[in-house]
């Protein structure tokens, strides 16, 4: 075929990855918010029927104890990611014996999805992440990555559908101390912006990073009673998310 | 084919043993029950008891059990790593040896006696098995001693050189492990002779042997004359030593220096090897025998110039 | 004959007090022929770990450069230098990746690490020659001479030792061990780790 996929279009542009952004934008929104002791993740959870089981349905998911992303745009593409993530996260741990600092598997990923724009045979992935995570050298970081492969790291950040406005609003209502419980309402409410339906512990998922104590970390060292460090990322249950929407 | 003729003959160093077992087996008590293990009990017998494995071909079993060179996997291993060097110049004999007793990596001692004194006039060296050194120079010594209340004249070095040898080569291939040289000065001058458990006896002028004998060599050949003097040949002696108890890791910790001269052997000394790395025999510090400090040395030297 | 006797040489670490020490001795041999005694054994690999390799001497300089390969890679990768407990992960799953044909190198590791609350910890490990991690909270040793470091050691060694008398105590276990090894000595270095500071020194041995 003549026009193969990764080949610069006459203005320098990459039109596949064009594409993947305009998949993004049609995906269901996502954020994230970094508060002085934490990170929340948040997204809104669309099923296309009623007659889905919508407990399949995980948007929010956990790569290692202390990382965890969400994702806009195609849900197939975010599976494969996803389980890359995880498998690199634990080559990570084989090798080192620790798991990966936040960057790093950022990094990771970003390669896997730079490979996907130069690689022949292949289309770009049509998703955006956004990665949260906690480790001991550069404490809790937030990550946006992007189709063409590129990533930065944010305070908040929005992706999806509604991203434009969130993003606006969000840069309305940010300060550098906010607190983890201020920043999850904060993401809510966001997300509230735009929401089409009705918001509750089923169509929202939540996941947070927690900032351990100087004694956790310590603990988390030596291995702890069950050998294995405490997570610092979980997904909040849906009665937590319940409990905050209500308020 | 050996082992069936070694059956039926009645003669040979197994059947001595056979009978001499017999014997003892005979024996309401033993010499050990007296409290002498072929000590004085055995002299009375002429020839040393020593119980044999209660197998048809003891000397077969032995070489199966006990450290040979062609089985290096046996079960009974004894120490092979030293140095020890003789050699006859115009002045007598210079005999000189290391101190170290290795068992497999480890230095089991650093301060062995590997000169064995015969006689005032006779000296054996010790490498291989040392138990069987100690106990077999020392039984030459006796005979040496009978030889001279029967003879009135010291037995000569080649005499006393080939009892050993005849002696150890009736144990062949038991398990006997000796190296040695028998040193000394009789009516034909300074002798040195080579007698090993193989049965081997050689005269010559220089030996050395052991773990460490390549590296005494080296030192021993190159300033080894005839005419050295007694300093001299001392020197050389000891700097051979040293040479080999740096090289070798099985050798080394001090070095035993002997003079053999017309009227008997004379103890010169006992050196620390690493001593004389640094500083030498003497007492002044830097002036030893190691490259590196000789370099150091000279370059000081040619600072000073 | 054991290969991993056929170049003779030990290593030791101990824990201080706020600092680790860590010395081997500096002969390389061939079996029993003595060749250099100007063989070093122990690379500095941060600023805050060294790590030691006793063994086959050309394992000693493979080895060497495939860990400051890694390392290199984890510090431009990660923007930071590696951590001693990082390390020791490295050094036991690089080990492991050739179990089948192993290189014949028991290493042993000190640093000290960073902790949560600021300052330092002390950190010793080894290995076996497959990477099985012995984390130890008194001392470690490896190599031929490994049998009799650990009899001096356990004799002299102390809890909350001070730098100079950390240095006082591994000299002297590495001193008295190697002379009772016939594959160890020809000479001993020693570094101590403090969170300032380093210090080398070569000792001087017996040379038999």
């Amino acid at each position: 075929m003549a026009s193969a996929d990764g080949v610069f279009s006459p203005s320098g542009k990459l039109v596949q990855i064009e594409h993947a952004l305009a998949a993004v934008s049609q995906g269901t929104t996502s954020l994230g918010i970094k508060a002085s002791n934490g990170i929340v993740i948040a997204t809104e959870k669309k099923s296309p029927s009623i007659l889905v089981d919508d407990s399949m349905l995980e948007k929010v998911a956990i790569v290692c104890p202390n990382i965890g992303i969400v994702y806009s745009g195609m849900g197939p593409d975010f599976r494969v990611l996803l389980t890359r993530a995880r498998k690199s996260a634990q080559a990570y741990w084989k090798r080192y014996g620790e798991y990966p600092p936040t960057r790093v598997l950022t990094q990771e990923i970003a390669t896997v999805m730079q490979q996907a724009t130069q690689s022949g045979g292949v289309r770009p992935y049509g998703v955006s992440l956004l990665v949260a995570g906690w480790d001991i050298h550069r404490g809790p970081t937030l990550y946006q990555v992007d189709p063409s492969g590129s990533y930065w790291a944010w305070k908040a950040s929005a992706i999806g559908k509604n991203m434009v406005n969130a993003k606006t609003f969000l840069e309305k209502r940010y300060n550098d101390d906010i607190s983890l419980e201020d920043a999850i309402h904060t993401a809510l409410l966001t997300l509230k912006e735009g929401f089409e339906g009705q918001m509750t512990e089923k169509t929202i998922e939540l996941g947070v990073i927690t900032v351990p104590t100087p004694a956790e970390i310590e603990e988390g060292r030596t291995g702890a009673a069950t050998g294995r460090p405490k997570p610092t990322f979980r997904k909040l249950t849906e009665e937590e998310v319940r409990d905050y929407l209500a308020l | 084919m050996n082992s069936l003729a070694n059956r039926f003959s009645t003669t040979g160093p197994i059947n001595e043993l056979r009978r001499a077992k017999s014997v003892l087996e005979d024996d309401e008590f033993t010499d050990s029950a007296w409290g002498s293990e072929a000590g004085f009990g055995s002299l009375a017998k002429g020839v040393p008891n020593f119980t044999v494995p209660s197998v048809p071909d003891p000397s077969a079993f032995l070489r199966l059990h006990t450290d040979d060179y062609a089985d290096p996997s046996c079960r009974i291993k004894i120490q092979h790593g030293t140095t020890t060097l003789a050699f006859r110049f115009q002045g007598g004999v210079i005999v000189a040896v290391d101190s170290r007793a290795t068992a497999g990596s480890y230095v089991a001692s650093g301060t062995v006696k590997k000169v064995i004194e015969i006689n005032p006039y006779l000296l054996g060296t010790m490498a291989g098995g040392a138990a069987d050194c100690q106990y077999w120079e020392t039984y030459l010594g006796i005979h040496c001693r009978l030889h001279e209340l029967r003879n009135h004249e010291r037995i000569s070095v080649s005499a006393a050189s080939k009892y050993l040898s005849n002696l150890v080569y009736s144990y062949k291939g038991m398990g006997l492990s000796m190296g040695t040289m028998i040193c000394g000065w009789d009516k034909t001058g300074p002798a040195v002779f080579y007698v090993d458990s193989d049965g081997t006896r050689l005269k010559g002028d220089i030996f050395s042997v052991g773990s460490g004998s390549t590296f005494a060599y080296g030192v021993l050949d190159q300033g080894y004359r005839w005419d050295l003097t007694d300093e001299e040949a001392q020197e050389l002696g000891r700097r051979s030593i040293y040479a080999a108890g740096h090289r070798d890791a099985f050798s080394g910790n001090t070095c035993n220096l002997y003079h053999v001269k017309e009227d008997g052997w004379k103890f010169i000394g006992n050196y620390d090897i690493s001593k004389l790395h640094y500083d030498g025999p003497g007492e002044t510090p830097g002036a030893g025998y190691g490259y590196d400090v000789r370099v150091e040395r000279s370059a000081a030297i040619a600072v000073q110039a | 004959m054991s290969i991993m006797e056929y170049n003779g040489g030990s290593v030791i670490a101990m824990v201080g007090k706020d600092c680790v020490a860590i010395a081997s001795d500096l002969r390389l041999g061939n079996q029993a022929l003595g060749i250099s005694s100007n063989f070093q054994k122990i690379f500095p690999v941060t600023d805050r770990i060294y790590l030691g390799l006793p063994g086959l001497a050309t394992d000693v300089t493979t080895l060497r450069e495939v860990f400051r390969f890694r390392v290199n890679m984890y510090t431009i990768k990660e923007e930071r230098e590696i951590e001693p407990e990082t390390f020791a992960h490295l050094v036991s799953s690089t080990l492991y990746e050739r179990r089948f044909g192993p290189y014949f190198i028991e290493p042993v590791m000190a640093g000290l690490s960073k902790v949560a609350t600021g300052g330092f910890k002390p950190f010793i490990a080894a290995t076996d020659l497959i990477g099985c991690l012995n984390f130890a909270k008194d001392f470690v040793v490896a190599g031929t001479a490994s049998s009799k470091l650990y009899g001096a050691a356990e004799g002299l060694w102390e809890p909350d030792l001070e730098p100079e008398q950390l240095f006082e105590t591994i000299s002297q276990t590495m001193l008295n061990a190697v002379d009772r090894d016939a594959y160890s000595g020809w000479g001993v270095v020693v570094h101590v780790i403090e969170k300032d500071k380093i210090t080398t020194r070569t000792l001087k041995g017996r040379m038999d």
